[in-house]
């Protein structure tokens, strides 16, 4: 559906994006992941028929942008990262307006109600856009994209600047319509792109650093696949029982957790599942198991990973070391906000999620 | 096009910006109209509607500098161009639009004329010819005022540069008259818009000046829209 081939974009001397190529099959919602200034937004701007790039192909549905601009632009929905809003006009005029500029030929009123009854501005369609607050106002946007019914959508953080509750629904929206949309969607908040898309391509200084399933992405580029295990007994019987198990390469104690509790970790030979035999082997000792868990990587490590590497591969390259460092500085400074944040999200998240599902229920 | 032109002519009538612009035009009209044709009982209606001409040009950057200029600053030109119109239609919608707001200024402009013709008989010839000359430079200007505006995200600076370049035009012919090389004299006035306009205010209909300004008007609004495709490659 949409193809994206060997796509570079320089501004003057500054490589935006650096041979970029994938593909998005009809019908699946990808996220896009990548540090500030990664390239997220260029790539979608030309995608989007908005900015040129300066070479590399842009397919969509067969048809190039740059041989049938027009054609393609009607299969594109697009919010950009600021909502291209009229701000001295109603939402109603607005909606209108771009009903008319996309040339849509579906019954006019009866598409726009429906738009607005999806992303929930039917009680502000009178008001002036600018007197709206963010969350409205991303709505706008939102509604917007969706005008004519095109196949591909492609928004970019479109759940900047709501409040929790108006996130889950635009999520929610966003999974209704990736069951016949095309959607791509880029946003800073992991566990949004986890809960929402089946794919993640990560984008670093302007290079494609990792692309795959959701699910499995983490695992796949883990490179070390150990359990970590908390277990109440002596440390050092604990250790060694473990160390002489089968298929076990390694033990280390990470130190006392808890009176009496110590936290190991367990590294076994690959594709190798050790723990059944852990269960057995502390229950049989009597040494209670309090915890056990793999240490594939979070998305948030690999995403940190990723990004971070990446930036020091480059220096080594010498480009722009200065910059670069400057840039991957700049990462780990704001890891933990993110990382706490998403935290903090995860939480309310799948509670309303719970909620509105009963919600659907009843 | 359509709902471009459309959208920016309710955009101005809409704020103050438009409503602005074409009262403080009728104003200054009906002001210098009064204090000659009244006060002065002069008959002589073209220099009235010249003075008045000259006013608009004051008015045309402050309607033009926005047209183009804003989309930019507000992001809104991403809506436009990742739209399935061609940039060509854009700029005709836009410059539609202006020409629009300085239509409706210039056309009431026309109305001490008509209030005139209760009383007495105005030379409609030389007040038509003043209108359509006044349609075809006012034109002209606002393509020129659309581009620049397109050339800058600021307001301010596409203002005041359209009203440089305007007032340079206007005193082009004092520059042709001074210089002392005839083939540089001879292509400067040939830029002259005022020569052209003057046939206009004389009551005569010249088809190669109404090619000329359309012209321009055209070139402009062409540009306008190569310097929309332009950024798509910055």
């Amino acid at each position: 559906m949409v193809e994206v081939k060997n796509l570079t974009k320089r501004y003057g001397g500054n490589l935006a994006l650096d041979d970029v190529s994938f593909t998005i099959e009809e019908g699946s919602i990808v996220g896009f992941l990548g540090p500030n200034g990664a390239g997220k937004s260029t790539t979608m701007n030309i995608i989007t028929g908005y900015l040129s790039a300066t070479s590399g192909e842009v397919s969509i549905s067969g048809k190039s942008i740059l041989d049938e601009p027009n054609e393609v632009k009607k299969l594109i929905g697009y919010l950009p990262e600021q909502p291209p809003l009229y701000k001295e006009m109603t939402v109603k005029e607005y909606l209108s307006f771009m009903y008319e500029l996309k040339k849509v030929k579906l019954p006019k009123e009866q598409h726009l109600g429906e738009i607005c009854r999806l992303v929930r501005i039917e009680d502000v369609t009178g008001r002036i856009i600018d007197n709206l607050s963010k969350g409205y106002k991303q709505r706008v946007g939102i509604a917007q994209a969706l005008i004519g019914n095109p196949p591909v959508l492609i928004l970019d953080e479109p759940t900047v600047g709501l409040d929790p509750k108006q996130i889950i629904e635009i999520r929610t929206l966003i999974k209704d319509l990736g069951q016949n949309h095309t959607v791509i969607l880029s946003s800073h908040i992991l566990p949004e792109v986890q809960a929402v898309c089946e794919r993640i391509i990560v984008i670093n200084n302007g290079r494609l650093v990792a692309d795959g399933a959701t699910d499995t992405l983490a695992h796949d580029l883990s490179q070390d696949h150990r359990l970590i295990l908390r277990a109440e007994g002596p440390e050092e019987e604990l250790l060694s029982a473990i160390s002489q198990m089968e298929h076990v390469k390694e033990a280390v104690s990470l130190g006392e957790k808890e009176p009496g509790v110590f936290e190991i970790s367990v590294e076994g030979e690959p594709d190798c599942d050790l723990r059944r035999d852990l269960f057995h082997l502390l229950s049989q000792k009597d040494w209670p198991l309090l915890a056990l868990k793999n240490s594939d990587l979070t998305l948030e490590d690999l995403f940190l990973q990723l990004t971070s590497s990446d930036a020091s591969h480059a220096a080594e390259d010498g480009e722009e070391p200065e910059a670069q460092e400057a840039e991957a500085a700049g990462e780990t400074e704001e890891a933990p906000e993110e990382s706490e944040a998403s935290e903090a999200e995860e939480d309310p998240e799948s509670d309303s999620e719970r909620k509105s599902e009963s919600e659907s229920d009843m | 096009m359509k709902a471009i032109c459309k959208r920016e002519i309710r955009s101005y009538f809409s704020s103050p910006i438009g409503y602005v612009c074409v009262a403080a035009l009728l104003a200054l009209y009906g002001y210098y109209y009064f204090m000659v044709m009244m006060m002065g009982s002069s008959s002589y209606i073209s220099s009235v509607y010249g003075v008045m001409f000259s006013f608009s040009m004051m008015i045309i950057p402050i309607i033009t500098m926005k047209s183009m200029s804003d989309d930019q600053k507000n992001k809104t030109d991403q809506a436009l161009l990742t739209a399935p119109v061609g940039v060509l239609s854009i700029a005709l919608g836009k410059f539609l639009a202006c020409f629009f707001v300085f239509f409706t200024a210039s056309t009431l402009g026309l109305l001490p004329a008509v209030a005139m013709s209760f009383f007495a008989s105005p030379a409609w010839g030389e007040v038509i010819g003043n209108y359509l000359g006044t349609l075809l430079y006012g034109g002209a200007m606002v393509a020129i005022g659309v581009f620049i505006s397109s050339l800058t995200v600021s307001q301010i600076i596409a203002a005041i540069g359209t009203f440089a370049v305007s007032v340079f035009l206007m005193y082009i012919d004092m520059l042709a008259s001074n210089l002392s090389n005839a083939a540089l004299s001879a292509m400067v006035e040939w830029i002259s818009f005022n020569n052209r306009y003057n046939t206009f205010t004389q009551g005569m209909f010249s088809i190669s000046a109404a090619v000329f300004f359309l012209s321009v008007m055209a070139v402009f609004v062409f540009l306008t829209a190569r310097r929309l495709e332009s950024r798509r490659w910055s």
